[in-house]
């Protein structure tokens, strides 16, 4: 008799997947199965949390060319 | 924050209707054509195939006509049919539901006598209108309701029943018509085209007649009719309810039909209410021809210049342009006549989460170029066309389905046997046969979990 488990399925780069495996390893409380490079299954109400943890570090490493122009003028 | 999705297919709404409702529905052979329009080519297909036979057909021989490999195709068409209580199925049979084979079968032949299509107006009219004043008329009445969501100062207010359904649909919020503002579902749906607007409002007009004790049904029964009227083509009014008299009332106001005075006896549909039920093709080409009756004007009014450091010049004062602009431009300074902006990383994701897709940015872009830009090919320069497309895929880092992980599997056979199945419904998302382990999508896990246990049962 197989098992069934209930989760969200991502697909994502394995850059992407190394950082949620990061976020994973504070609290062990995301990742429900690591299935292969691309994809993995994760707690379904932690989705939101991920994106936004995603969202900010990726923030980080980007060029911001609009406040540039607006503190050459000042 | 969540956006709050538009249930803009007309198809969703009627699949929620309860069993009866929608066989009341089925007695009117204008909707039951309208309906049979709706509907997937595969699930026409069936629905023909049945049409003219008087007995249940086998399920089986329903196979005969999908190709192998479209299986999931034949589910979905089926699923659709079952969910509007079209077909009857009883031990391996199927058979169209009685009131709509009567009904479609009417539509087709001709032997209507309810008048569901419309009575034509068998005098002339005095005050006789043509094809080009019914355009003006619906797009002058369509674009005020638009104006008046952007905040365009045009001294005209849509009347008191335009405002309750846009404060009722969530587009608007506010009491007074001084003070109501649009939302970022009110801007998401600015974006959309006319037709995919037009059912998003008249949606919410059924959700809102239901509390206002009007039948649905009868309100159902009146749209579908509209959609199969014709252009240019004046109406009686005798055939209508009272409840469709006061439905008109309120159509008028959105520029779906066109009456003289509200005491006239006839009524006019305009292309917004004979292009509804058209199938995607027809609605492209009718909303595009909706766009060439006013492209003369919309050539000359290209306003936009895209230069290749992501500036934006636009030489325009009107509010809504504007309004439309600041969705993905981050707007700096306004004069007289322009204003400039530049676009963003930041600017493009804010319209991004907001559900704007790329390729309707740079549609609008595209489509609203100043004619000096019309000299360079490409119109739009490329590195900022690439990089707006790059800023999406950023948005979809990661590619969510939702639904359940099975493991465990006994042996290879079950395993094989399983994911077959979930292959056949189209519901596999991801699979590892050598690991034995598969995803399947939370829409197709009923089905799933049920087989698995005819099989365990079966076996036992």
């Amino acid at each position: 008799m197989p098992r069934a488990v209930k989760g969200v399925l991502v697909e994502c780069d394995p850059s992407i997947k190394a950082l949620i495996i990061n976020l994973d390893s504070k609290n062990h409380n995301v990742v429900l199965a690591d299935l292969d490079d691309e994809h993995l299954v994760i707690e379904e109400r932690m989705v939101e949390h991920v994106k936004r943890e995603l969202d900010s570090q990726l923030a980080e490493n980007t060029f911001k060319p609009a406040e540039l122009d607006d503190i050459q003028r000042k | 924050m969540s956006i709050p999705r538009f249930r803009t297919s007309i198809n969703d709404y009627l699949e929620g209707l309860p069993e009866p409702v929608l066989i009341r529905l089925y007695y009117s052979p204008a909707t039951c054509l309208a309906i049979f329009r709706l509907l997937p080519a595969m699930a026409q297909l069936f629905i023909m195939t049945m049409l003219f036979n008087d007995k249940p057909l086998e399920a089986t021989d329903l196979n005969g006509w999908v190709q192998d490999g479209s299986t999931p195709k034949q589910y979905e068409a089926l699923e659709k049919l079952r969910g509007m209580h079209l077909i009857k199925e009883s031990q391996g049979t199927i058979s169209l539901q009685k009131t709509f084979r009567a009904g479609l079968r009417n539509a087709l032949t001709g032997g209507d006598h309810n008048n569901s299509f419309g009575i034509p107006c068998n005098t002339e009219d005095k005050h006789k209108v043509d094809i080009k004043f019914l355009d003006e008329h619906a797009n002058n009445q369509w674009e005020l309701i638009l104006h008046f969501m952007v905040g365009t100062d045009t001294g005209k207010v849509p009347n008191n029943g335009v405002l309750s359904l846009l404060r009722h649909s969530g587009l608007m919020e506010g009491s007074a018509p001084s003070n109501m503002l649009i939302t970022n579902a009110g801007f998401q749906f600015l974006l959309q085209d006319v037709n995919a607007q037009i059912w998003t409002l008249l949606l919410q007009y059924l959700n809102m007649s239901e509390d206002l004790q009007m039948d649905a049904v009868e309100v159902l029964h009146f749209l579908f009719m509209l959609g199969s009227l014709e252009l240019g083509q004046d109406y009686s009014l005798v055939a209508l309810s009272p409840t469709q008299k006061i439905m008109l009332d309120d159509l008028r106001d959105y520029g779906i039909v066109y009456q003289r005075k509200s005491s006239s006896r006839r009524f006019y549909p305009t292309r917004l209410a004979t292009t509804l039920t058209s199938d995607t093709g027809a609605l492209l080409t009718a909303s595009a021809s909706m766009d060439s009756a006013i492209s003369q004007k919309e050539r000359e009014t290209g306003f936009v210049i895209l230069e290749t450091n992501f500036k934006v010049y636009a030489y325009t004062d009107s509010p809504l342009q504007i309004a439309v602009l600041n969705l993905f431009v981050h707007l700096k300074s306004r004069f007289v006549n322009m204003v400039a902006g530049q676009i963003s990383r930041e600017s493009v994701r804010k319209a991004l989460s907001n559900g704007i897709t790329a390729d309707q940015i740079i549609t609008y872009l595209t489509v609203h170029a100043h004619p000096q830009m019309r000299k360079s090919i490409p119109l739009l320069p490329p590195t900022v066309v690439d990089q707006i497309r790059l800023w999406q895929l950023e948005m979809e880092r990661m590619k969510i389905v939702e639904g359940y992980l099975y493991s465990d599997f006994s042996s290879k056979n079950e395993y094989d046997v399983i994911a077959g199945y979930a292959h056949d419904l189209g519901v596999m998302a991801w699979e590892k046969p050598n690991k034995r382990m598969f995803f399947v999508t939370k829409e197709g896990n009923q089905q799933i979990v049920d087989f698995v246990r005819r099989k365990v049962h079966g076996g036992a």
